[in-house]
This record gives structure tokens, sequence and C-alpha cells, in this order.
């Protein structure tokens, strides 16, 4: 037996330096009777996370490995009928640890039985307020926005809970409306990969002309009106802190764009020679904030990316690129994706809805488009 | 000369040795033993043998699992758990606020509802659901393959503080004629990603990602991104039926689908204002077959295929602001508040509905529904 538990542990251990499993130990001493002293139970964090219990005490040396799920039980503390949680358990140094499916809820209290008898009680602290998340910025930036705005980008400072958005984003009209429905209700929301970005989009069956919903409840904003974009406390994020404050961007509605942006029309600031100084370039009109991060490159003529880095100036009007060394003379080409959009969602091949009994509004279905540029002596 | 034989026999029995190997770690629909780095469930459907797709926006990836659930079970038993959200936010040792039930697949082998669970931290757990037992399914060590979506963002595509901005997410996954349908939504571009990939998964980038407009009445024509399908067989001919995220319902024909293709959907009915489609599925009761379509703010709407395919039509016209949608004709069936569905055998159906007093309950609808 003492055989088969060496095995065991050893393969736990081994397993566990295996997946690089770098646990920060923090000791919760909760004290109820004198064997619940007598069973120390420690949280195992990770990433400030409650991912496991490690259990040490008499006990845990008599027990056989692979009875430990037959007599142990982890159970939150409620007044329901309490069920056993799922989970992993296994032995690493005479302590038996016990690995839930998800983490330990935060706020939450939970018990640890041996054969139906309570051995101790442990508690999951709420979420420290110094970790609250914050937002960190509302996209488009500027306060006068087109009545047809396609899209709003929320940039928090931690990754955030997921599913919420109807619940803790508002817009409200001249302060006192609040306007239902103007966000499309997505699940899943999309957001990016590390949850920090979310993207909400003004519902599109109400933007696009002649749609039903659009004839009958008409567009989400009305022109010349004043709109407040709130985003509500306490929205969690995904570690259980809450946002402390309501945050709100305040704008007015202008008339529709349906226009689809042109760099013909874009002015280009170049730098000197020699120098690392950026690229200045004015794109006349407010664009779309996530794709100027994903769709400019400069190339020399020979198509060779210059490496680089781009900032995003005022209001999404104009944008800088940094270049990684120092320039050279000699042409080069700003490449830009034609899936570029302002902020009404009209890309560079063709609007948002194109009204294709007009012949002037073509469609265009490049990849690219290309502006040449000099750096000169 | 015997030590040659014995030699040449040992060789021998040593690449047969190997060859089992091999086809020990890739093996049927090439897959491989391990355990597959699911960030997140959002969408699962059923293929071939048990095997269960799952689409991962979180790392833009569909992975395929062998269930090992291949047994065939005729006669499928109703399932009926009152509070499934508070059952296994217990199991998971948390409370219901803290849970959202991302999706629900039924295996039409097994007739076991698989359930994919997220929790507020973002951790997907997936569960077997047979009768009222609710099980775990684990992930670790399982046969298994995956595609990762070929939207990989820019180099400089990054924030301020360093975050990828690509906004990306898969809205719906399903399995027709040995291919992998998705579609995907992106959080930047309005735009549709459709992708049909054929599985078994390989390495050759064959799949085709469609351009999809939408047309509305004939006047304006927009890019339009799915949000849900199903597909079905109208007038012998395999048609993807879906639904915009504008809410129009649309009809491809399944062989136009092809690479870089630009597909304009036939648009068949809008399903109402302020609403969004949820899930779709085929039924079938004796001949007839019917879609039903679970929704955001309406009640589950049925539709015949047979109006489907007697309606010719395009919604040419605009439609009267007294009507409350326009197109084909369908049923509303006294169920609300549907939040997702499946097909538990051609006349019934699973159904994960939250109901007036609060209570998120799985039950499976009867054939009077049809």
């Amino acid at each position: 037996m003492k055989g088969i538990y060496k095995i065991f542990s050893r393969k736990k251990l081994r397993l566990y330096i295996m997946c690089g499993l770098s646990f920060f130990v923090v000791a919760l001493p909760i004290s109820c009777s004198k064997s619940e002293e007598n069973n120390k139970i420690t949280i195992l964090w990770k990433d400030k996370r409650a991912v496991g219990i490690s259990l040490s005490g008499k006990f845990a040396a008599t027990l056989a490995p692979d009875s430990l799920i037959k007599l142990l039980e982890v159970r939150l503390l409620t007044s329901e009928k309490p069920v056993s949680i799922l989970g992993e358990y296994s032995v690493e140094n005479s302590r038996i640890i016990f690995t839930p499916l998800i983490p330990f809820t935060r706020g939450l209290h939970y018990e640890v039985s041996l054969r139906g008898q309570r051995l101790n009680l442990f508690d999951i602290p709420p979420a420290d307020s110094a970790d609250a998340p914050a937002l960190l910025g509302i996209f488009p930036s500027q306060d006068s926005l087109p009545e047809n705005l396609l899209k709003v980008y929320l940039h928090f400072s931690h990754p955030m809970r997921e599913g919420q958005s109807g619940q803790y984003v508002v817009l409200v009209k001249n302060n006192i409306d609040t306007i239902k429905g103007a966000f499309l209700n997505l699940q899943p929301e999309l957001w990016n990969e590390n949850r920090t970005i979310l993207t909400l989009w003004l519902d599109p069956g109400r933007i696009k002309r002649d749609l039903q919903p659009n004839k009958l409840l008409g567009a989400p904003l009305q022109r010349n009106a004043g709109y407040q974009l709130l985003v509500l406390a306490p929205w969690q994020d995904k570690l259980g802190g809450t946002l402390p404050k309501t945050y709100s961007k305040s704008f007015v509605t202008i008339g529709r764009d349906s226009l689809s942006p042109n760099p013909e029309y874009w002015k280009i600031v170049t730098p000197k020679t020699g120098s690392t100084q950026p690229l200045n370039i004015d794109l006349g009109e407010s664009l779309d904030y996530s794709l100027l991060n994903e769709t400019l490159t400069i190339r020399t003529v020979d198509d060779i990316t210059i490496p680089g880095k781009w900032i995003i100036g005022i209001d999404e009007k104009t944008c800088q690129f940094i270049p990684g060394k120092r320039w050279l003379s000699g042409h080069y080409k700003l490449h830009i994706e034609t899936r570029l959009e302002d902020l009404a969602g009209n890309n560079l091949n063709r609007p948002f809805d194109r009204d294709v009994t007009r012949k002037e509004t073509k469609v265009h279905s490049e990849d690219f488009v290309e502006v040449l540029f000099q750096i000169k002596d | 000369m015997k030590k040659m034989y014995f030699l040449l026999a040992v060789i021998s029995a040593g690449f047969l040795l190997l060859a089992n190997t091999t086809s020990f770690m890739r093996g049927k629909y090439g897959f491989v033993v391990g355990t597959p780095e699911i960030k997140s469930i959002n969408s699962l459907a059923f293929g071939p043998d048990g095997v269960l797709f799952v689409g991962d926006s979180k790392s833009a990836m569909v992975f395929a699992i062998d269930t090992k659930d291949a047994a065939v079970t005729s006669q499928a038993p109703a399932v009926e758990i009152k509070n499934i959200d508070q059952k296994i936010a217990a199991l998971l040792g948390t409370e219901a606020q803290n849970i959202t039930i991302q999706d629900i697949a039924v295996n039409p082998l097994s007739k076991a509802v698989y359930c994919a669970v997220q929790h507020s931290d973002g951790t997907p757990v997936l569960f077997k659901i047979e009768g009222e037992k609710i099980t775990a399914v684990s992930t670790k060590n399982i046969p298994f393959s995956s595609l990762a979506l070929n939207n990989a963002p820019a180099e400089n595509a990054k924030d301020k503080r360093g975050n990828s901005v690509r906004v990306s997410a898969i809205s719906d996954i399903g399995f027709a004629d040995g291919k992998v349908l998705v579609s995907g939504l992106s959080g930047q571009e309005f735009n549709s990603t459709f992708r049909s990939i054929p599985f078994p998964f390989t390495n050759k980038q064959d799949e085709a990602t469609l351009e999809i407009y939408h047309a509305a009445h004939g006047k304006y024509e927009t890019l339009s991104p799915i949000r849900t399908f199903t597909t079905a067989e109208i007038n012998g001919k395999k048609y993807l039926v879906a639904s915009y995220t504008c809410t129009p319902l649309v009809l491809f024909p399944l062989d136009e689908l092809k690479p870089g293709t630009h597909v304009k959907g036939r648009t068949v009915a809008e399903m109402g204002s302020g609403n969004s489609p949820i899930d779709m599925v085929t039924m079938k009761k004796g001949n007839e077959s019917f879609l039903m379509m679970a929704n955001s703010s309406r009640p589950v709407f049925k539709v015949k295929y047979k109006s489907i395919e007697t309606y010719q039509g395009s919604l040419t016209t605009p439609v009267e602001e007294s009507f409350a949608t326009a197109g084909v004709d369908f049923v509303s069936l006294p169920v609300t508040n549907v939040i997702q569905m499946d097909k538990l055998d051609d006349m019934r159906m699973i159904l994960l509905q939250r109901r007036s007093n609060g209570s998120l309950d799985l039950w499976t609808s009867s054939e009077r529904y049809l």
C-alpha cells in the first residue's frame, strides 16, 4: 500500500512539475473547534483565482488515494441540499489537494467533510478593491457622431466578465429617455482575445434603410440630438472585481455619413531623411479606431514593409507612423486595406448600405489601395 | 544464416510495432490523443460517430472531439430538469448567477444532451445530460483534432497597452454534407465570415469563405453577418437556412457556397423588429418538414418548408408597416424566452427556457408543437 501511495505521490508531483503550475499559496486558518484546528485547509491561488485547496491533518495520512473521491466531499455552504463539488483529488507531500473544475467563487463559503462529517470550513475572500477594473476609453472618441453610427468600442483595464453588456451599457437621449434595443443583443458578445475590448453594434436592422426594424422603430440615433452612453457599475471583471463608478460619454449627432472614406484626400506630412520623426497623416474625418490599428502599413516601392509603430491621433482623425529605424530617402507607399471603415460602416470599397438603383454607387473589389509619397533629402 | 533470419524477424516486428503506434497516434478522422486547449465553448454541433464540434471564439479555433458516445438509442427518453442552472452551479461550487449556459447539442446517436457552460471567470466546462443525470465531460487525454480559423491579426494590431484589438466571435457551427459550417462575426468590419470546412480537417486551406450580401427589398444592399443557421432539403435541393444579425431569414443553395464567391441569399422572411433569432432547427412530421426558430424577444416560430418552397419571391417590395413580419407565413408557438434549442429526434426538441417564474428549465417538446 505504501508503495502504491509513493508511486501515486511521485506521479502527481511529476505531473505538477510537468504542467509548470506555480501556485501562490496563501494560508487561511479558520478555527471552529479543536478537531477543525487539526485539519488545516490552505487555499491554492493562481493568477488571483482560488484554483484549489490543500488539506493537511492526521486524517490525510490515513486515507488511501483511490478512496479520497468516495470519502471526502467539498461543498458550497448553502441553504439548499448540499452537493459535492466536481473536481479532482490528489496527494502531494502528505497533503490532499482538491482541484475543482472551476475556481472557487470570491465571497462564498465552503465546507470539507469526511465520511459525511464536517472536517472544516473555508471562505474565499471577496476581490480586493485595489484590483478593481476601470474603463479606459470609449471609441469613437469624438463628441459629434453621425446619426448612422454603427459601432462603439469599450476598452477596459482588466479582462471583463462576458454576457453582461445588455445589463450595464445604456444609451440615454437628452438626459431623459433610455433608448431600448439600441445595441444588438449578441450572444456571444464580441470581445478581443483577452476580454479587454468589447464591440457593441448599434442594431444594424434599425440602421439599414428599408428593413422592417428601421421602418417600425427608426434608427437608434436621430440627427441633432444629445446622447449619453453610460457604462454602469458594478459590472464585474472575470475575477469578481467591479467597476467602481459609472462612466459616461456625451455626444451629439450630426448628419448621415453615406460616403466611403477616400485616401486620395488624405494629407501626408513627410519627415526628414535620416530622422526617426513620425510620418503624419491627416485623414480628414474620424475613422474606425480598431481598423486604423490593423489596416495601415508603410512599404517600400518593392513591397517591403517598414517596421514601426502606429499611433492613432485625437478623435481618430489623424494617425502617425513612427519608424523602427531612420528614414532613408526614396519613394514609399502607404498601403491601406480596403476593409478600413469610417464610423458608419462605410469601407473603402463600398458604402454600408448601397442603393443598387443608383449607378454612381459602384462597388470596388480591390483588397487594398496605395498612396505614394517621397522622403526627400 | 539463422542469425540473419532472427535479425530480419526483429526488424519486421519493429516495423509492425511502429505502424501500430502510428495508427494509434493518428486515429480515425485524423484524431490524436491529448488535451485540447479549449479556451471557450460558444457553440456545439455533432458530426458523425459521436464527434462533437466545439466552436471556441476566444482562441478562434474549431475542435473536433471524440465523445466515444456513439451507441444508438432508438427511443430517446424525454429530458426534464427544472432550475438546471442552479443544479449545474451547485456541482461547480458556485451560484447560478456566476455561470452561463452557452449552447446545447443533442448527440444524434445516443440522444444525450451536451451542454456548454461558462463560469464568470471565463472557464468553460462541458456537461453531458442523460435523464436527470448531469456529468462533466473530461477533455483530458481524449482523441481530438482542431482547426485554426484563418483570421490571424495583423502584427501591429495592438492598442497602447499591447492588447490585441482583433475582436471576433463564432456565432454558430453546424455539420452538413461532410463539412463543418462556421459562421463568424467580426467586431470590426460589418462583414460575414462564413466558412465551409471539409471534415476530417486537413492542413490545406480549402475552406470556403463567402462574401454574403443582403438586399433589402431590392433597393439597398449590404454585407451581412450570419447569426444562426440550419440546413434543410427543399424541393430535393440542399440549402443553408440562415438568419442575419438584421433579422431577415435567407436561403442559400449549399452547392453554391464555393470559396471566394460573392453570394446573395434569397430573403424569404423578415422575422419582426427588435428581435434576434437565437437558434434554428429543422423538424419533420410525416412528409412535412418545419423550420423551428427561437428568438430573443418573440415566441418560437414554426415555418413550414412547404411555404418556403412555394414562396418564390425574394421580398422585392417594401413591407407594409401594419404587418408585424413579411415573407413566408409562420406560426408563433406558445413558448417564449427560449434561450437554446436542439433537435432530440424528428418530432421532438430539447429546449432551454427561462420560465415566467424565473426558473431556467431544460425540457422536451412534444409532437403537438409540429
